[in-house]
């Protein structure tokens, strides 16, 4: 039996009390946005009311609660999301905690990884997904990561971490970047031999071959579906042939936006104001033409001159982006933040695992400066009235076309 | 003019070579040849009337393979010692610019016996306490996705100014020369990332040993690297004398005052 898609909450915690003016006044919303921004008043409670709404999402049934990492942006205010991830443990009982991930070039030593994760996995009683991200773009500059060689330090991190986890310790790690005499973590995660390991991509040749080898699941790092989802799905795919593997679901997951109301029309009322604070204020210095963007580009060089080649022969740098979408019809035609009734969502998110077979959507319901009551509606009315048949309809189709395959 | 892949060890190394005379090695920056150029530019030209010219690219730039181990200075360093030496140069003139003026000055300071005389345009490779090296990383990240004003006001005198234009146009450039951009800020990251980027504290203090003839150039409208570093240099090398501030030039002197440039090397190669 193959799984039904696995539903996650994923909670970004943006800042959400930018004045209205923000956008004509700031250049950006990365890196240099001056943190005198910050209303230490109106924050006083902000994070509690965010992993009030992730605890929420596994009392509600969610399959997981899922994190990530920033710094020095009004897009996600969790530099460490371990410490969310340590509150998580105690405020849900049953949902993954998938943290995507760890920044691991980031670190002096990723011993200290292995270390939390390990840690996380035995207080939340082996519920930890284990993710991991190279943080080479935005971390270039608000964190000094030389983004050249971020790729080679991230991987031996993997390696280092992985063999934390299996290798009997002590041992010494002859590493290039990270040499150690005794490897010996106390204590080793709960799950064996350790908690399924997951990495974000794009759609680096490089990427997909490492997560193929080593059994990782690959976590498609795109906020727009259309056929680029389904193209990076048969690349995955092929990849793993290659390596004498075969694709199943549970080996990808991708990034989803929703809001969910009783009808189209009250959905796009409600939402209007959270999601166009994301777009215009969370992506800007990210996913918009406007400004700098500075999580990809020539100033940020990790991938291999050889790929920046063929980026540059298959691009136009005035396509629009994300953040430069002018109206909901713009919206709607990304794919990448999915508004409506039930209805409509069931069938939108259909559309895209019906082209791209994926076991895991990790759906963002917070946007921008969305209230409480909004999101956790759209959370329940997710819950109940859409997942219940996508799962149905996705495990029929999963088992249809994979298990006829084996 | 001759183009040839030298093998070391295994590595690939890209040179141009061109003129006769006494070997002179140039070791180039960002708006240079190789960096983002397929070709020598006049001035290289220019120096390549009197000399044997040597101009390899670096590591991972323009044909040259990457270094697989470290990037520190030292790695630099020795990879041109291999090539020197693969190359049979016992001694030779040596002049570079930017990041090559850097790796210049490592070389001269380390083999004081190999380089006859050292000439810097624009180097990087100082700290100079509150006079930081420009943010090239961050303004190669274009505005609007195509809008590259501040990296090319940062290379040169005036954003608007020819060359400037004609190697960092607005949207997309030539491929060729959009990837050598790519591969020379790869490398700059590689060697020179540490904030405030480009430099190794132990170089000021070594300068001492490097007492062959220099020629400190820089232009005086150099937005990337102040001129306060030009004064560093100077001060620190025996061999030089006051800066050589070219009027109306920004970072990439050689390129907007390539004449005047050019007849100031020739002057000092010949001397």
């Amino acid at each position: 039996m193959i799984d039904p898609v696995q539903l996650y909450c994923w909670h970004f915690m943006s800042y959400p009390y930018l004045a209205p003016d923000f956008d004509e006044t700031q250049p950006t919303g990365w890196v240099t946005v001056p943190n005198s921004l910050w209303d230490k008043e109106r924050s006083k409670g902000l994070y509690q009311q965010y992993i009030d709404q992730l605890a929420y999402a596994d009392e509600l049934g969610f399959d997981g609660m899922v994190l990530n990492e920033h710094h020095q942006n009004i897009y996600g205010l969790m530099p460490s999301p371990n410490i969310i991830a340590a509150a998580l443990t105690q405020r849900s009982s049953h949902g993954k905690i998938v943290i995507l991930g760890n920044l691991l070039p980031l670190h002096a030593n990723p011993l200290r990884i292995a270390e939390e994760y390990a840690m996380l996995d035995n207080m939340s009683g082996g519920r930890i997904i284990a993710g991991f991200a190279p943080g080479s773009g935005p971390e270039t500059f608000n964190y000094d990561i030389d983004s050249a060689s971020s790729r080679d330090k991230f991987w031996e991190a993997v390696d280092l971490i992985q063999q934390a986890w299996t290798r009997d310790g002590p041992f010494a790690y002859e590493g290039q970047h990270f040499p150690l005499r005794y490897v010996n973590p106390w204590p080793q995660p709960e799950q064996s031999p350790h908690p399924p390991i997951w990495i974000p991509g794009a759609r680096s040749k490089d990427t997909l071959v490492q997560i193929a080898k080593n059994g990782y699941c690959y976590f498609l790092s795109s906020r727009s579906h259309g056929r680029g989802t389904a193209i990076a799905q048969e690349r995955f795919s092929r990849t793993l042939e290659e390596y004498g593997d075969r694709y199943l679901p549970k080996r990808m997951g991708i990034l989803m936006s929703t809001y969910v109301a009783e009808t189209d029309e009250r959905a796009q009322v409600e939402a209007q104001e959270g999601i166009w604070y994301f777009l215009k204020n969370c992506l800007k210095g990210h996913q918009r033409r406007v400004g700098r963007q500075l999580t990809f580009g020539p100033g940020v060089p990790y991938i291999p001159p050889g790929e920046f080649r063929t980026y540059l022969e298959n691009t136009d740098p005035t396509t629009p982006l994300l953040g430069d979408t002018q109206d909901w019809d713009d919206l709607d035609r990304s794919g990448s933040i999915i508004t409506g009734s039930p209805d409509t969502v069931y069938r939108k998110f259909m559309e895209i695992i019906e082209a791209a077979p994926v076991g895991h959507l990790l759906i963002q319901f917070h946007m921008g400066n969305m209230p409480d009551e909004l999101a956790r509606k759209s959370m329940r009315l997710f819950w109940t009235e859409v997942a219940p048949r996508l799962k149905e309809a996705t495990g029929r189709m999963f088992n249809e076309r994979f298990t006829a395959m084996a | 003019m001759a183009r040839r892949v030298v093998d070391i060890a295994g590595r690939d190394v890209a040179v141009i070579e061109k003129g006769d005379g006494e070997p002179l090695v140039y070791l180039h920056g960002y708006a240079d040849v190789h960096g983002v150029a397929g070709d020598l530019l006049p001035f290289h030209n220019a120096l390549a009337a009197g000399s044997r010219l040597i101009a390899p690219a670096h590591p991972g730039c323009s044909g040259s393979a990457e270094l697989t181990g470290g990037h520190t200075p030292e790695d630099y360093v020795f990879h041109y010692l291999e090539l020197f030496d693969a190359l049979g140069l016992k001694d030779f003139n040596l002049v570079g610019h930017c990041v090559g003026g850097w790796l210049a000055a490592e070389i001269a300071v380390r083999h004081p016996e190999k380089v006859k005389r050292l000439g810097l345009i624009g180097a990087t490779g100082l700290f100079v306490s509150g006079q930081y090296i420009g943010d090239i990383f961050m303004h190669s990240q274009p505005e609007r996705g195509i809008d590259y004003t501040t990296l090319r006001h940062m290379l040169f005198s005036s954003s608007d100014c020819e060359l400037a234009q004609r190697y960092y146009p607005n949207g997309r450039g030539d491929i060729d020369e959009e990837v050598r951009r790519y591969e020379m800020l790869r490398m700059g990251s590689f060697i020179g990332f540490k904030p405030p980027y480009f430099y190794n504290r132990s170089l000021v203090d070594r300068l001492h040993r490097a007492t062959m003839p220099a020629l400190v150039a820089w232009g005086a409208d150099d937005h990337m690297v102040p001129l306060a570093h030009a004064q560093a240099y100077a001060s620190g090398l025996p061999g030089a004398g006051d800066p050589l501030v070219l009027p109306g030039a920004g970072h990439a002197a050689h390129l907007e005052a390539s004449d005047a440039a050019a007849k100031a090397f020739a002057a000092f190669l010949k001397a």
